[in-house]
Order: structure tokens, then sequence, then C-alpha cells
């Protein structure tokens, strides 16, 4: 076929997709969140730890969407349940999105005040924002895949050329002892490992818009193993960098880590500034991902065309954005938005799947 | 959840909140609107202009008779009252009848007409004719009397107008129902010219001329192949004129061939002036700056497009061919990259690129710099640029477009100059202006230097339609840096992310192989592979015969 009708994405669209999404504001958060609860240099022990149990979540996610082809959660989540339940359970999904759009368009926000545009109205940036994530998302999912592949590779090379580039003022005795508290604050920082993960769920939906669903599994592990390795680095490069004393004190810490040394000779000096534009647009997709994802589960929930939806969600999720009074009490709806993603993961495919399993098993039914 | 729950109920947003979210929903629904408004003014055109074009060419379709003077005033009657037609009436000795040329003036051979028709036709050559029946008659002055090759027999009225002021000579003999049309037509045109828009310094010095059959001719001539498919159509619905599209029957994909006739079918227009009129009617996009279709006067060029598995249509009456689909990186392309060797290819197409970055970033860049965000160059240049910016007195904004624009119109009074005072005007405009300006004190010497930068840039790039696209995008760049500063940059090039991806020229998404994804096409992306690297033809293009090498 050579003009493609149907709106299905590839395998590597998918692992670039589940990647933009779980690739947000973690990267500036992770360290000092996680740091705060271990107290410890061993957090990067609590990522790779972290790393696993999500993937293996996700595995569950991914087992549970490929019974049902070409349904996304919304709608085999009703099949499972029946229709009033599962569009409860969608429903809870579906405001788990917003929520977590409106806090990374916050965290956007705030960065940008703080960095680049001091004095400027917090809503003439979140407007603008929010209006190209509406452009983009209305071209379905495909689009917004593309979108992505395009953005990928530059800033996965920009982010890896600057943790690379700080290995200057990296010094391995920041990172040691290595479990000299024992493993107690590596099972603590777990806590906040497993929430860096969020938006993996978007997985659910993925698969019904795969063209091969058989390789879902497959994308799942490139998709959640890029973020993995990033975030991996991430804390290593940043804990060695700063120590974890001078982490704790800082609001950003990724940002104050490229702050901190200069490369004398290339045109710019400090690595902030490039590393601060892909993150930008890496906090984009991650917006445009759950953004497209809520649109498309009201759309399916209660049948509204989801152009209609996608203008809807404006004002959501830009009064979302704004909840949130100070910093600190959005680095608070951050924690709650990890929390809820537990329940969620224990709502939805946890429970869908025991009751997919147990009606077609014990009860013989044809689900 | 009952934290969440708890925090939202706590901060109740208060009206102005509600205000500026229902008002963003508002402004984006207006400007949906308006881009659905903007396309559907063009989609519903199609259909009444084709119904009218139907019964109008209906109207006069008659067959010419046995009589002659019937004949004869029929064609005065339609094309008889120009100046430029030419009635001869003779009396053809041997067929013992009367007999008439018509032509139009200077569109015909006079010696062929001499030489061959009038003298073989007058003179006596004593052979017995009368017994061959009026009806076989032209069949035997075909087959055994006219020595012409390109002569046919045309027996209804309009077609023979028609080819009549297309340039054919007709002869009208008495007693024959029909009439035979000899092609003799020399019309001038220019000689085979170095295409001017695409200079080489390298690669066949040919260029296409504004002749069909020329064209085409050049495209046979690239190398003997049979599978070279050249079809033909006719558009315009009052002014007629020949249009062909060109493929590799073996390599093109048969759908996209389909799509191509399908648009080139509903192509309605009275007149269509030049190939830019073609590729205006069957774009996919009318709102996108970037162009659907790549317009070149190379036949190498073409060539190379039609073994890539696309199709390449051709006008009468214009040197440029338009080659569909079209994808982003062929912007970037130039055929010299292929006819240096790969090393100085890849490093020329790198160049570009990045001139390409340069060409729509530059100025944008440099406004959010300066007027955002001058931390974030290093010290000792941002501390240059703001010393030589503080006579100064305009916004960094006015102070980029009053240099870009009078470059823009330098450049467009370039175009229009004689040869000789062109390169005059250009060191006038570009050294002396810009100098000036920054004595002035209007403008900032280092904006000077990167608003040059720019301009050399962007004329660095292979496609001068594609070099437009850029310059006009530039200055969205500009405006959106101008509000939001690197922000409203990144937000631009998101848009333009955003917009490239959901663009498709015939089918084939704009920014293919970035994505989708087509890892063995980046060997000809930005960097241009060893040609034993490059097997297979691009993957983008679902050709049918996927081998380039075997």
């Amino acid at each position: 076929m050579f003009i493609r009708t149907d709106d299905k994405i590839t395998t590597t669209q998918t692992s670039i997709f589940i990647t933009d999404s779980v690739l947000g504001a973690g990267i500036l958060t992770l360290p000092r969140s996680v740091i705060e609860a271990a107290q410890t240099p061993d957090v990067w022990l609590s990522v790779i730890v972290g790393g696993f149990i999500v993937i293996l979540v996700a595995l569950v996610m991914v087992k549970l969407s490929q019974q049902f082809p070409n349904h996304t959660v919304y709608q085999y989540a009703k099949r499972i349940v029946g229709t009033v339940p599962g569009g409860m359970l969608s429903v809870c999904l579906i405001i788990y999105f917003i929520v977590i759009a409106g806090f990374e368009v916050r965290v956007f926000a705030e960065v940008t005040m703080y960095y680049l545009l001091e004095g400027t109205p917090i809503w003439a940036i979140v407007i603008p924002f929010i209006w190209v994530g509406a452009y983009i998302s209305s071209g379905g999912i495909n689009s917004i895949a593309r979108v992505f592949q395009i953005i990928f590779p530059i800033s996965i090379f920009i982010l890896v050329l600057s943790y690379f580039l700080s290995i200057r003022i990296f010094e391995i005795d920041n990172l040691r002892p290595v479990l000299s508290e024992g493993l107690v604050p590596v099972f603590k920082g777990l806590k906040s490992t497993v929430l860096i993960f969020t938006g993996f769920e978007v997985i659910m939906n993925l698969v019904a818009h795969m063209q091969h669903p058989e390789k879902a599994v497959k994308a799942t592990f490139t998709g959640i193993g890029i973020p993995f390795v990033l975030y991996l680095m991430t804390v290593i490069v940043v804990i060695g960098g700063m120590s974890v004393d001078s982490v704790l004190n800082s609001t950003w810490p990724t940002i104050d880590l490229l702050r901190s040394f200069e490369i004398t000779g290339l045109i710019f000096e400090r690595f902030e500034f490039p590393f601060l534009v892909i993150w930008m647009m890496q906090l984009f997709c991650n917006f445009t991902s759950f953004y497209f994802n809520a649109s498309l589960g009201i759309s399916q929930v209660f049948g509204f065309k989801i152009q209609t939806v996608i203008f809807g969600l404006i004002p959501a999720i830009f009064i979302t954005t704004l909840l949130p009074e100070r910093i600190n009490e959005v680095f608070k709806l951050g924690d709650s938005i990890g929390k809820m993603g537990i329940a969620l993961f224990f709502l939805v495919p946890v429970l869908l799947s025991f009751i997919f399993i147990f009606r077609k098993k014990v009860l013989k039914q044809n689900v | 959840m009952i934290t969440l729950w708890a925090a939202i109920l706590s901060k109740l947003p208060d009206w102005k909140m509600f205000t500026q979210a229902f008002l963003s929903m508002f402004i984006a629904i207006g400007i949906y609107y308006v881009n659905k408004f903007l396309r559907s003014l063009v989609i519903n055109k199609g259909t009444p202009a084709q119904r009218e074009n139907d019964g109008k060419q209906q109207a006069d379709h008659s067959n010419l008779t046995v009589d002659y003077e019937d004949n004869l005033n029929a064609i005065k009657q339609v094309i008889g009252s120009n100046s430029d037609v030419h009635f001869r009436e003779f009396e053809a000795t041997k067929l013992r009848a009367r007999a008439v040329l018509i032509f139009i003036d200077g569109l015909q051979n006079g010696e062929q007409i001499n030489g061959c028709m009038m003298r073989i036709l007058m003179s006596d050559t004593g052979a017995n004719l009368t017994d061959i029946s009026p009806l076989g008659l032209s069949t035997y002055l075909l087959d055994k009397v006219l020595p012409v090759c390109e002569a046919y027999e045309a027996k209804e009225l309009h077609d023979l107008n028609q080819s009549i002021l297309m340039g054919c000579t007709a002869l009208l003999i008495e007693g024959m129902p029909s009439a035979l049309l000899i092609h003799s037509s020399s019309m001038k045109n220019r000689e085979i010219n170095e295409p001017s828009s695409e200079a080489l310094l390298r690669g066949p010095r040919i260029g296409f001329t504004e002749v069909l059959s020329e064209n085409t001719s050049m495209l046979r001539r690239q190398g003997c192949n049979e599978s070279l498919e050249i079809n033909s159509y006719e558009v315009g619905a009052r002014i007629k004129r020949k249009l062909v599209i060109a493929y590799i029957k073996d390599i093109v994909n048969p759908d996209l061939l389909q799509e191509v006739r399908d648009r080139i079918e509903t192509i309605h227009m009275d007149f269509i002036a030049e190939s830019g009129y073609i590729e205006q009617l069957i774009e996919d996009d009318y709102l996108s700056p970037f162009q659907q279709a790549h317009n070149t006067e190379r036949p190498d060029r073409v060539i190379s497009g039609l073994l890539e598995g696309r199709i390449a249509i051709l006008l009468d009456g214009t040197p440029f061919a338009l080659i569909v689909p079209v994808t982003f990186s062929m912007l970037l392309q130039s055929p010299e990259d292929y006819y240096d060797r790969w090393l100085p290819g890849t490093f020329l197409r790198l160049l570009r690129f990045f001139a390409a970055f340069l060409a729509l970033m530059a100025p944008a860049l440099y406004i959010s710099f300066i007027s955002f965000h001058p931390g974030l160059i290093p010290t000792e240049l941002a501390v240059t640029i703001i010393e030589t910016r503080q006579g100064v007195p305009f916004p960094s904004l006015i102070e980029v477009l009053i240099l870009e624009i009078s470059i823009e119109i330098l450049r467009e009074a370039g175009i229009r100059l004689p040869k000789p005072i062109g390169p005059a005007m250009g060191i006038v405009g570009g050294l002396i202006i810009g100098e000036a300006a920054v004595q002035a004190g209007i403008v900032s010497p280092f904006l000077v230097i990167v608003v040059a930068v720019t301009a050399i840039s962007s004329f660095s790039i292979p496609v001068y339609s594609a070099g437009i696209t850029l310059r006009i995008l530039r200055f969205g760049g500009m405006l959106c840096a101008s509000v939001l500063g690197m922000f409203g940059t990144i937000l631009f090039f998101l848009i333009l992310c955003g917009h490239l991806s959901k663009l498709k020229s015939f089918g084939v998404p704009y920014v293919t192989p970035i994505s989708p994804f087509r890892f063995s096409d980046w060997k000809d992306l930005f960097i241009r592979a060893p040609l034993p690297l490059m097997k297979k033809r691009p993957k983008m293009m679902k050709t049918q015969d996927k081998k380039r090498m075997s």
C-alpha cells in the first residue's frame, strides 16, 4: 500500500514514544528527590532496582494489552469488567494523565521562568506551550510519533554529550562508600525512583496502535531501557560531580551541575544552554504524549470527537498547571502523582488481569 | 488521591485564571476554524468547472464532407478571419482537382511545402489517377505520393482547425472527405543552454528548453532504456497544452502512478502557463510554506529521480520539469553530490544542512540571545556585543528587521537588474549600506555579520524555491523569538516539526527517512555514502524493483 490510511506506528516509533513519555521532568528532579529519600550516595542502586521493577510492571501491561488486539485500555477495560466499572477505571487513568500533563507544563514553566524568562507571567509561557501541544496532538498518533522521532536523536545526543563533558568534575569519591549503611536506604530511595518512570502507562494504549503488536515486548524493553540508562547516568554524573550535600541544597541539581564547569574554546562555555533547549523539547514531547492519551481516553470513553476533546482539555490542563501555588507544592504534586501511579497500577493492569484470567480460566467465558 | 483532592479543594482557582483558561481555548478553536475555512475554500471548486467544460466540448463536433467548397468555407468561417492563416489554393494537376494548403505564418517549414507538396501535386506526371475513388485518395497520397514522415489524416473539423493552429499544414483536395495534416512545423526555439537556476561545476551542462518534444528527447538521450515510459495528456480548457508524465515502468510504484494520473486529470483551468500552475493545482496542502513538487531544469536530475521511483511531469512551453513526490532531503541535495567523490559530496551536503539551519534560525537566535538571554553566551562575547549595540536606538527585533528587509529588497532588485550592473549593485547594497548603517548607529556591526551570514547561507541552498521557503519562515522565527526569546524559538521549531511531520507529498511523508525512520535511506541523507554501498533504491518510494546494483 503506497498511501497509508491506517493510523498505526512502527515498532521503533513505539519505543521512542515510550521513551519520550517517561523521560521528562525527572532528569532535573530525580537526583534531589531520590537523595532526599535515601540520604546516601547509593541511590544509583535504587535506580537500577526501580528500573527492573518498572520493566516487570510494564510487561504485565503489555501482556494484558496483547490479549485485545486493536483495543486500547479504555476499550478493553469495559470488556473485562463491564461498561460502568471499566469506564470508571478509564476516568481514573484519564485524570492521572491530565494531572501529569499539567505537572510537566508546570515544571517546564518554573524552569523557564527561573533560567530563561524572568518576570514573564506564567500564562504567557503555559498557553503557547499547550497550543503547540494541541496542534501536534490533533494530527493523530502517527504525526505525534513522527515529531518524537525528529526530536529524539537530537535530545539524546546533547544529553549524553553534556553528561560526557561533565566528567571533568566527576569525582568517584562522591559515590563512595558503597552500601555503607546497608540496603535500607536503597529501598527507601526506591519509592522515588519508581515514580520517576511514571508515564510508561501509555504502553496500554500504544499496543493497540502498533503495526506489529506482537513486537510490543521488545518495544517496551527498548522504550524503558533508554530512559533507564539515561536516568542512571543522570544520578551517577550528578552525584559524582556535586556530592550528596550540594545536591540536597539545589532545586534543579542537573542544571546546577552543568553550570558549575566551563569549557573554554567552544561557542558555549557552559553546557546548560543546549541542555535546557533539548530538555524543553523533551518535556514538550512528554507533555504531548499525556495530552494525546488523555484526549484519546475521553473520546473513547464518552464518545466525543477527538478534536473536540483536544480543545476541551486546553482549559483543564491550564487550570491543573496553575493549581499549585509555590514550587514546593509542585514537587508535592509530583510525589502524589507517583502515588497515584502505584495505585493505578494495582487498579488497572493487575486488577484487570486477575479478572480477565479468572473469567477466562475459571468461568470459561469468552471475553 | 486524598491529598490531591484536598489540595484541589483548598485552592479553587479564581475567576482570572478561568478567564485565561477559556480564552486560550476559544482562541485555539478560532485558529482551528480559520484554518478549516481556508482549506474548504480550495476543495469545493473542482466539480462545477468540470461539468461546464464537458458541455462546451461537445458543441462543435462535425465531420468534413465530400464537398470541397463546403469544407473550405467551414474552415474559413472558424479560423479564416485570422490574418496569419494562409490559404494557398492551386490545381493539383495530376488529380485534375482543386486543392488548398492551409497553414499558419511562421509555424511551417516553407521549403518542405514548396519542395514536396507543391511540386509533386502540381507537376504533371502524366499518370492517370482519376480512376482512384475519392475515398481511397487520402490513403493513396499518404502511401505513395507524399514523401513526408509525419503526415496523417483528419476527418473531424474541430480537430483539423486545432491542428492547423498548432502548426500543421493541412491539405484539402476536391472530392476527398478528409484532410491531410502534414507536420512541418519549424518553430524557432532557443538553443540548449546551461540551466541558469541550477548551475554546476561538474556534471552535464544541458538544460531543458521550452519545447516539450526536445525535453522528452533529452530524457531519452540520457541512455537507452525501453522501460522509460512517457505518457501524454492535454491540459487547459481554453488554450490546450501538452503535458507528459515520465516514469520507469518497472520501478515506479503503480499506486503512486495512479495517484499522479488522477490528480492531473482533475486539473481544470483555461490555461496552464507554466509548470508552477501544475504544481499548485495538484499539491497536497496549499497552506504549507514547503513545496510539494520539485522543479528542475536538469535532465540528469529528472532521470535520477525517475530511477529512484519518482515521477516527472513535463509541460510544453517551460523548461521547468516537476518531480513528484518530493521529500525534505531532496531540497538540500544537488546532483553534484553524486558526481564528486563521496567525501566531498558528504562534506558539501553537511555544509548545506548547516547553512539551511543558519538561514532559518540565525536572526531568531540573535534576537533571543541579545534581548532575552545575554547571560547564556560567553561573557566576553556578550560584553563586546552589548558595547557595540549601545548606540542603537531600536529593540533588537526592529534592528534585525531593518537589515533583513533591506537585504531581501536588494536580492529582489538584483534579479531585475541588467547583468552588467548586478554585481556592482550587490557591492553598493551589501557593503556600503551595511557599513553606513553601522556608522549611522542604526544597527550594530555584529548584526551585519549575522545578516550577511544568513543571506549567504540561504544562497547555498541548491533549490531556489526551497531557499524562498526558508527566507519566509525566517521572519516567523524572528517574530517568535522577539516575543518569547529562546522559548519562542523552540516553540517555532516544534511547530515546524509538527507541520513537517503532518505534511505529505503524494502520500510520502515529507521528512522521511528521518521519520518514519528508515535507516537504510540515511545513506543518502546527511551523508552521501560511497556508491558501492548504495545498492538499493530508497525504501520510501516503495519501488517495484528494489535493487540498483546486483
